[in-house]
């Protein structure tokens, strides 16, 4: 998400959600018992940092995507410190290369962070790869989750932006291209996720994340000693979801009643506005366009006495460093 | 990344940059997209501060292009759907939808210049420090610093490993795909290793779990008067309609 595509009540809505779980999981993390856990989160943090900053693209889409890396990352530390994380690593894309942006920070957290950490590991990855370190089950639940959790982050984006009011595109179809894409993004990272994982598995199975790690009175310890009779309820949802997930998404495919439609509505003759006569020049919305053309004038004019200023002090500073070497 | 060559806002204090580049996009963002006369307006302060920071707007500007795949996409969906009649121009209706489109574009831009002219003048390290004095968990601040600084360990490793395969590979560059987990997983388990090691040793120097990053930020006058000028710009152009009262004007004359 970038500024622009958010609205400041639904950036502070957000940002103050992310911001809670922050505080959480901070104070979880002080909970956590391991004394490696510095650096292995910073390890981990420039890991992920690193992995998302390659772009792969997307088979018949024409689009790209990067991975999240939160299951892997919850996989390794657990759920509270991969949040942490994540976040860290968020708000260095968005501190470093402006990646982001400021006021989406809080949607941004929530769409990556919080629904891949919060959500798709203890709810998915946790109940089907349980403490068991068969390939099979690993590479099953790293696929799942990574998909549950690109699925949720992409229909929190197509919400954001339209509870801001940004996109005059309707929700399902928004929805309809948001969810394939992700669906495939989520199941290259579920693939790579799995791969590393797995690799971890058979020859540093310590370095993987178990709830005994953490302090027994945190939520982790709770959700492990009552997990076997939830198991078989959580993977029936993880199922469901996922079934539901592919299934809306193969119908939001097969039935482009918006944007085809649309376009097909845009080349037709017999759907143009007709409300303002043709030989009009701006009758009624003139004073608008005034608007907008002198306020480029001026910023035109603004930039044009700033870069002189600009450029003349330059060489001032210039001009007198040569100087004073000579 | 460094700070900004000494400028004459190189010296403000990053909390008072953080605070005015806040209210800046509140301010800029909470303008109807119907309204693009009044977000242009807002490309004052970019174009006045980067000169100010050293920087040349033009490069700005172009930095910030990167944004703009993504400002299109979400964007051009506008002119689609909303074709309300917004003027006409040398006979052409123009619709609401391209409006926003052009409005979201905009903003987008102006976004992305505020925050790359913050991070260009005030410096990670300066930025993490702000933002653990402004009220972020020490824990989140030590973990940006943590990743910002393993980040080219994690680097190094990986061209050791990279090096160390172009050795032996008698000239192929591609990988197998069956490869990638365990070059990845490998270079995982090395780095976390060598990240032990430098824990141990910062350990033996008296590290403590906390990274002290700029203990000499003080607020200044200069802090309060630089948020003094530029708040209340941002809120004059938020609120007063600027290009109304440069027309009323001109129709004075």
């Amino acid at each position: 998400m970038a500024d622009a595509l958010v609205s400041p009540a639904i950036a502070a809505g957000t940002g103050a959600i992310a911001a809670t779980l922050i505080a959480v999981a901070a104070s979880k993390v002080k909970q956590i018992r391991r004394d490696d856990i510095i650096p292995l989160m910073g390890v981990m943090g420039a890991f992920v940092f690193a992995a998302q900053m390659i772009n792969f693209s997307i088979p018949g889409t024409g689009s790209s995507g990067h991975i999240i890396g939160g299951v892997l990352l919850s996989a390794v530390l657990g759920p509270w410190a991969a949040f942490i994380t994540l976040c860290s690593v968020l708000i260095i894309q968005c501190l470093v290369f402006a990646d982001g942006g400021l006021l989406a920070l809080g949607c941004n957290i929530l769409n990556m962070a919080a629904t891949s950490c919060l959500i798709a590991y203890p709810l998915i990855y946790r109940p089907i790869s349980g403490t068991s370190l068969k390939p099979w089950r690993i590479t099953a639940a790293s696929i799942a989750a990574s998909i549950i959790a690109l699925e949720i982050g992409a229909a929190g984006v197509t919400l954001e932006t339209e509870l801001s009011g940004i996109t005059a595109l309707p929700t399902s179809t928004f929805l309809a291209f948001m969810l394939p894409i992700h669906l495939a993004i989520g199941a290259i990272e579920g693939v790579a996720t799995a791969a590393v994982l797995c690799f971890l598995a058979k020859y540093r199975p310590e370095t993987l994340y178990s709830d005994y790690t953490a302090d027994e009175s945190s939520c982790t310890g709770r959700f492990a000693s009552g997990s076997g009779r939830l198991r078989p309820v959580l993977i029936g949802f993880a199922i469901a979801t996922l079934i539901f997930a592919g299934a809306f998404t193969w119908l939001a495919s097969a039935n482009p009643d918006g944007l085809e439609w649309s376009i097909e509505k845009v080349s037709g003759i017999s759907d143009m506005p007709s409300a303002t006569p043709a030989t009009a020049f701006m009758p009624d919305y003139d004073s608008r366009f005034a608007g907008i053309v002198g306020a480029i004038i001026v910023m035109v004019m603004l930039w044009a006495i700033t870069t002189i200023i600009f450029h003349r002090v330059r060489n001032a500073h210039q001009n007198s460093s040569t100087k004073g070497k000579e | 990344m460094k700070p900004a060559e000494r400028s004459h806002i190189g010296d403000i204090d990053p909390r008072a940059l953080l605070l005015v580049t806040v209210v800046y996009l509140v301010a800029m963002l909470s303008v109807p997209l119907q309204r693009t006369d009044m977000i242009i307006w807002f490309a004052a302060y970019p174009i006045i501060s980067a000169p100010l920071a050293h920087i040349a707007y033009e490069r700005l500007f172009r930095n910030s292009l990167f944004v703009l795949p993504l400002l299109v996409f979400i964007g051009i969906f506008n002119p689609i759907y909303d074709r309300t009649p917004a003027f006409a121009l040398f006979g052409i209706t123009i619709n609401s939808g391209w409006i926003s489109f052009i409005s979201i574009i905009i903003r987008g831009l102006l976004a992305t210049q505020a925050l790359l002219l913050l991070i260009r003048v005030s410096g990670f390290n300066e930025m993490c420090e702000a933002l653990h004095r402004l009220g972020c968990p020490g824990a989140i601040a030590t973990q940006l610093l943590m990743v910002y600084r393993y980040l080219s360990v994690l680097l190094e490793e990986a061209l050791t490993m990279q090096h160390a395969r172009q050795a032996r590979s008698y000239g192929k560059n591609s990988f197998k795909a069956s490869l990638w987990g365990p070059f990845v997983g490998q270079l995982l388990l090395r780095t976390i290793e060598r990240s032990r090691r430098i824990n141990m040793a910062m350990k033996a120097r008296g590290f403590n779990g906390t990274l002290s990053t700029s203990p000499n930020m003080h607020w200044t006058t200069a802090d309060t008067v630089y948020c003094l000028v530029w708040i209340p710009v941002f809120f004059s152009l938020r609120f007063i309609d600027v290009s109304a009262l440069l027309l009323t004007l001109f129709a004075y004359c």
